[in-house]
This record gives structure tokens, sequence and C-alpha cells, in this order.
């Protein structure tokens, strides 16, 4: 595989057929080791497929990435190596592949389909001892104060926002699909919901540390 | 003594007060900088010491802080000569 320079790429990229049929060629091969290297060696989820099936994911990852950074070239500012900046599209189209995959079943409808956001299973921190009666009825009180505010101090997006991501590891990236709008402008509503959370358990004496403490050292 | 950190209401917790200034960074502007960030941390650069921006907002964002470590991981194995051998090809 050759070794180019930034300039050189743009320039076998978008030169004659001669020169930017190898120049493609080699980022796409390049690409696929890449992104062949972190299924096979970063994603805890994927241990269960064969070789084979990673080297074919990985085939079809890159080829995607390629066409999506010829798609790109104009956007490429020389501030990192070219070859850095095509494997961040490769990383993207790679995640963002798996994501949907992974929550293509997911709703919004179902997930607020029950009621309280809080579940059950949020009354304690799952391993910590058992509480004595004391602390159970001050975990009680402290979770009706989290229900509350998010209640009170967020709107319906927000709160479905906050929810999925936070309590169900929804990624931005899908929810901001099915909530119709786009991840940065998701992470906006979700950061402003963060603050007023956070505004008004501290305004009830609530910090980090006495939630942390209240829940996991008695 | 277990700290509970997939526990949903730790979850919740550490969402609401791991928040950073109204000021820093979002996920565009992290995006379109994430090749330089990462190529300067797999070069040995410390992301607090030089990006407390990137990394404030990285904590606060787990698709952008997934995206940066797997950028970051294929970096290393590129220089440490991993990738060579890879089967992906």
């Amino acid at each position: 595989m050759t070794d180019r320079t930034n300039e050189q790429w743009l320039v076998d990229l978008t030169g004659s057929p001669e020169a930017q049929s190898p120049a493609l060629e080699d980022l796409r091969e390049r690409l696929q080791r890449g992104i062949f290297y972190y299924l096979s060696r970063e994603r805890s989820d994927l241990t269960h497929l064969p070789a084979v099936e990673l080297t074919r994911m990985a085939e079809d990852l890159a080829q995607d990435a390629t066409l999506r950074v010829m798609d790109n070239l104009g956007s490429f500012r020389g501030d990192s190596r070219f070859t850095t900046w095509a494997t961040k599209i490769a990383v993207r189209v790679a995640i963002s592949d798996l994501r949907r995959a992974r929550y293509k079943d997911f709703s919004l409808e179902n997930m607020t389909a029950e009621g309280d956001l809080l579940p059950a299973s949020a009354a304690s921190i799952t391993g910590s001892p058992e509480p004595g009666p004391e602390a159970t009825t001050e975990r009680a009180d402290v979770m009706l104060k989290i229900q509350r505010a998010l209640d009170e101090d967020l709107t319906e997006r927000q709160r479905q926002a906050l929810v999925a991501m936070a309590l169900q590891g929804v990624p931005l990236e899908i929810l901001a699909e099915r909530m119709g709008t786009n991840r940065n402008a998701l992470y906006k509503l979700i950061h402003d919901a963060r603050r007023k959370l956070r505004a008004h358990l501290e305004s009830e004496g609530l910090s980090t540390h006495y939630m942390l403490n209240l829940f996991e050292d008695r | 003594m277990t700290t509970g950190q997939d526990d949903p209401l730790r979850k919740l917790i550490d969402c609401i007060f791991v928040s950073h200034q109204d000021e820093a960074m979002d996920c565009e502007s992290c995006g379109c900088q994430l090749e330089c960030f990462a190529e300067k941390v797999s070069a040995g650069a410390n992301l607090h010491d030089l990006w407390p921006d990137v990394e404030a907002h990285l904590a606060c964002c787990p698709d952008c802080a997934e995206e940066f470590q797997a950028l970051l991981c294929i970096l290393r194995a590129e220089r440490s000569g991993q990738l060579d051998t890879s089967a992906g090809r």
C-alpha cells in the first residue's frame, strides 16, 4: 500500500482514473483493516460472530465508508492526517450501523407506556447491602423527590430523552431519529434537562455525594 | 462494596450531576474536530490537560465518547503496527 501525504491523497482521489483507482483501493483496504480491528477487538457484543462474518461486515462497512469519504472530500480541512479523518468517518458509519441493528425495534411509545419513569428496581443500587428501616425511608423520600423533579421540571420530550438515554442506554443518534430531531439538538435538550434537575435537587439539599452515600453505604 | 455502576438509579444520578457549563462544547463542534483530538491523544497528549471542554463533553455524551474511543483504539493499533497484521483484508 502506498503511503501518501494529505495532498497526494486528495490529488489521487480526485485525479484521473489511473491515479484514482489505486488510491480508492488503498483507502478502502485501510478503512477495512481499521473497522475489522474495532469489530473484532473492541466490541464485546460481537464476540460470538466467527471471523469470516466479521470480515464480511468490515468489507461492507468499508465500502460504505469509502463512498462517504468521497462524498465529503471537500470538508477535509487538513487539521489531521487524511487517513485519520477518513477513519473517523468509517468509525461513524460502522457504529451507526451497529446502533441501528441493535435498536431496530426500539420505540418511544413502548418505553413510556408503563407510567412511572423510575423503575421499581431503582429503589436501591444493585448489589448494595440491604438497608435498615431508617435508610429505606430516606431512600424512598429521595426517590420521590427525583420522580417529582422529573415530572414537574421537565417537558415531556426532555423526560423521554433523559430516561431513554440515562436509564435505558439508548444512543442519542437513535433517539434523535425516533423523536424527529438531530443529535446535536437532542444533546442540548438533555443538557438543559440535566441542569434543571440538578438545580431542583440541589435546592432540596440533594448533592451527588449525599445520594450515592445514601444508596450505597448503609 | 459495589459502586453499582449499571444500576438505573446510579445512572440517573450520574447523568444529572455530571453536567458541564452552558458554553461548553456540543456534539457538532466535538465531532468536526474528533480526528484532531484522537490523533494527538494517540500520540500521548492528555485530553484533560489540553482540552478539558472536550473531556467534559465526552463525559456527558455517550455517542461522542463511543466514537472517540473507537477512533482512538484504531489509531493506537495503527501506531503499534497491529493493524498491519489485522485479518480484515
